[in-house]
């Protein structure tokens, strides 16, 4: 057979642009060039740099309180049901930020959504100093965590910015270097308070000055983002909201519903809630973890617990890039595969963190399971693309929404109350990761084809054939 | 090389073991010593500012020569049953390495045999909760031997409050509501500037 010839580079026949980087037709970067300061010129670093900086903030913040819990729980006479329940009002209200912020994004764009959302809550990140008991302390929590909806804003952006060759990777990496907020804040938190201490202020009084450092740099990522960020290539959205045509609002619901039923997304939601939804429990009970049962102090536990968030910087676009090459090489099927065998991997790290007894054996565990665990929430977005292209956005948001609602369950079943021991909690949770990986093997593409199960019609069709079965 | 394993493995387990004998259970300890406070049934102390007189000595009753190990004498606060409650970090265990249930030291001295007491401030970092004094004889290697409470076995009698001092200054209350403020105006100022822009750039 004849192989057409190969379609021109698109960058050759549309105008020369002014952008530093090549760029398709979409006026969306083909190249990802994150390390290089030339290119910071063009609008598509600069967004990825403020958006990767700006959702690393909001992780900051949200996790600024776990490192500090020891002196907390002391200051505010709280229980271990307190602390339990805290830990999972931090992930519920971001459950449904998550699904609204698709939306949002796209009325408003999202530079100002993802800004303005920093910008409200840093005060309340704020607000975490002046709590003075338990039930303040829960609620604070709560609103705390309606930030993590950055998150869609920052795939969204990152989407909008990069083309499909690359978005893969774009997306993995800010969102891994985002997630690495979490495990700096462990490390820092402990460090600023301890600085505050060391200027002879009482410990009651230092915790509660350490928030202005999230809180601060938070209200600046925000305002970095509306200064030096753009909606796309092109300019923003207020711009090109009047040339959008009506009839994008009218089939606003059809591809909201569309998404909803699409059965994918949900064993996605399912997964990703076991994967980055333990990744999210964790954060909020090890450094408490390694305290309690090894004694460490709050600065080493802090430390511990800041390696386990601190992978994210290559852990999670690794996921991406095996999700790639599995792709490559054999479809769909290998992304699959590749995805329900590194996730039941770090459930079975996670039994076996669980289980040992030494500090020096934890740590070790700890540090294999966060790699396998932060990779599969990669590779799981390398799937999510493929389900439906119509749907991206809502698949997207209910995947990322999966996450929180993960976390919050597993908090809820395993860590609120003195219910279980912390080590017997965190083998259940490895094992409920293994039981709900198992589903990935549900998920069937009749084109491409499931784990099991090859395609079940003739892939050389007429594309239109492929277009609405991907619904 | 799985020799070596074996070896390094066995060390590795001695060691533990030699650990294991020489941790100090509290239940093989003996309940020698009286400790009595002057705190009053109900009565809530401030930490930082009030303080509480304790009293400490061999039980007058026993034998001549009980005391004979006794070198040193630990005073601590520990938390009574109800501040224990759904707080697995200041969970009671047997084993006294492992106990957290006296965290606070109020005071270390060499043992005396007469009746010895202490005007002890309250000091400011200690939590809100509820409490009793407990005194540990220790002998020359630094193990615990003995020890005497303020309360009961069961711990129900003779209980103390203590409020801790807030840590809330009214400079930080007000640092947060100019924070806030500055917050929200710089989104409508934000706001404002891009309307302005956009009427501007039509205007022209």
């Amino acid at each position: 057979m004849e192989e057409d010839p190969p379609s021109p580079q698109k960058r050759s026949t549309s105008p020369p642009t002014p952008f530093t980087l090549p760029v398709d037709s979409d006026k969306k970067a083909t190249e990802f060039r994150p390390f290089s300061p030339s290119s910071l010129s063009s609008p598509h670093m600069r967004a990825f740099h403020l958006a990767w900086l700006s959702l690393f903030s909001c992780f900051f913040s949200t996790f600024s309180i776990p490192p500090l819990i020891p002196i907390i729980r002391h200051d505010l006479n709280l229980t271990d049901t307190d602390v339990g329940t805290a830990g999972m009002a931090s992930f519920l209200g971001s459950i449904f930020s998550r699904l609204a912020m698709g939306p949002v994004c796209d009325l408003l764009g999202p530079r100002v959504a993802s800004a303005t959302l920093s910008l409200i809550t840093a005060p309340i990140v704020l607000s975490a100093s002046l709590v003075s008991s338990p039930q303040s302390f829960i609620l604070v929590r709560f609103l705390v965590g309606f930030c993590l909806a950055n998150f869609v804003a920052n795939q969204f952006w990152m989407s909008s910015m990069f083309s499909g060759c690359v978005v893969g990777l774009a997306n993995g990496v800010s969102a891994g270097w985002a997630n690495m907020g979490a495990g700096v804040s462990q490390l820092l938190m402990p460090l600023i308070f301890t600085a505050i201490t060391s200027l002879n202020v009482g410990t009651h009084t230092a915790w509660r000055l350490a928030f202005i450092v999230p809180s601060t740099f938070q209200a600046l990522t925000a305002i970095m983002v509306l200064i030096y960020g753009q909606d796309l290539p092109s300019g923003n959205y207020k711009e090109f909201k009047k040339t959008k045509t009506e009839s994008r609002e009218e089939k606003f619901v059809h591809v909201l519903f569309n998404g909803l039923k699409n059965y994918r997304g949900w064993i996605l939601g399912l997964t990703y809630g076991f994967c980055f939804g333990v990744e999210l429990t964790t954060d909020n009970i090890i450094a408490q973890y390694f305290y309690d049962r090894f004694g460490v102090n709050l600065q080493v536990a802090g430390t511990i617990a800041a390696s386990f968030g601190m992978a994210n910087l290559f852990s999670r676009p690794m996921g991406g890039v095996i999700s790639d090459e599995m792709g490559r090489r054999f479809g769909i099927r290998g992304r699959l595969w590749g995805l329900w065998a590194v996730q039941t991997a770090a459930g079975l790290l996670c039994v076996l963190l669980g289980r040992v007894n030494s500090l020096c054996g934890s740590v070790l565990v700890m540090c294999v399971f966060s790699v396998f665990v932060q990779a599969a929430g990669g590779l799981t977005f390398g799937v999510v693309p493929f389900v439906s292209k119509r749907s991206l956005g809502v698949i997207s948001g209910m995947t990322g929404s999966g996450g929180t609602v993960g976390a919050v369950v597993t908090q809820m079943l395993l860590f609120s109350g003195s219910k279980f021991s912390k080590q017997t909690s965190i083998s259940l949770m490895g094992l409920m990761m293994i039981v709900c990986t198992l589903p990935v093997s549900l998920i069937y593409f009749p084109q491409w084809g499931g784990m099991f199960c090859g395609p079940s019609f003739d892939p050389n069709e007429p594309a239109d054939e492929h277009y609405r079965l991907l619904q | 090389m799985a020799a070596r394993g074996l070896l390094l493995a066995s060390i590795y387990l001695s060691l533990l073991m030699h650990e294991c004998y020489g941790v100090t259970l509290f239940s093989s300890l003996q309940k020698t010593l009286q400790v009595t406070t002057t705190t009053k049934r109900g009565q809530v102390l401030k930490a930082g500012e009030d303080k509480v007189t304790i009293t400490w000595g061999l039980n007058q009753s026993l034998a001549a020569g009980t005391d004979s190990a006794y070198k040193t004498v630990k005073v601590q606060l520990c938390f009574a049953p109800v501040s224990q409650k759904d707080r697995a970090w200041r969970k009671t265990e047997d084993h006294l390495n492992k106990d957290k249930t006296c965290s606070f030291k109020i005071v270390e001295k060499p043992y005396n045999k007469s009746l010895q007491t202490l005007d002890w401030i309250i000091e400011s970092d200690v939590p809100t909760a509820t409490y009793f004094v407990r005194a540990y004889a220790l002998n020359a290697e630094r193990h615990e031997v003995a020890y005497g409470q303020s309360t009961n076995d069961q711990k129900t009698t003779n209980l103390f409050d203590i409020q801790a001092i807030t840590g809330r200054h009214a400079s930080l209350d007000i640092a947060s509501v100019c924070f806030s403020v500055f917050s929200i105006v710089a989104l409508f100022g934000f706001f404002f500037h891009e309307k302005r822009k956009a009427r501007m750039s039509q205007q022209k």
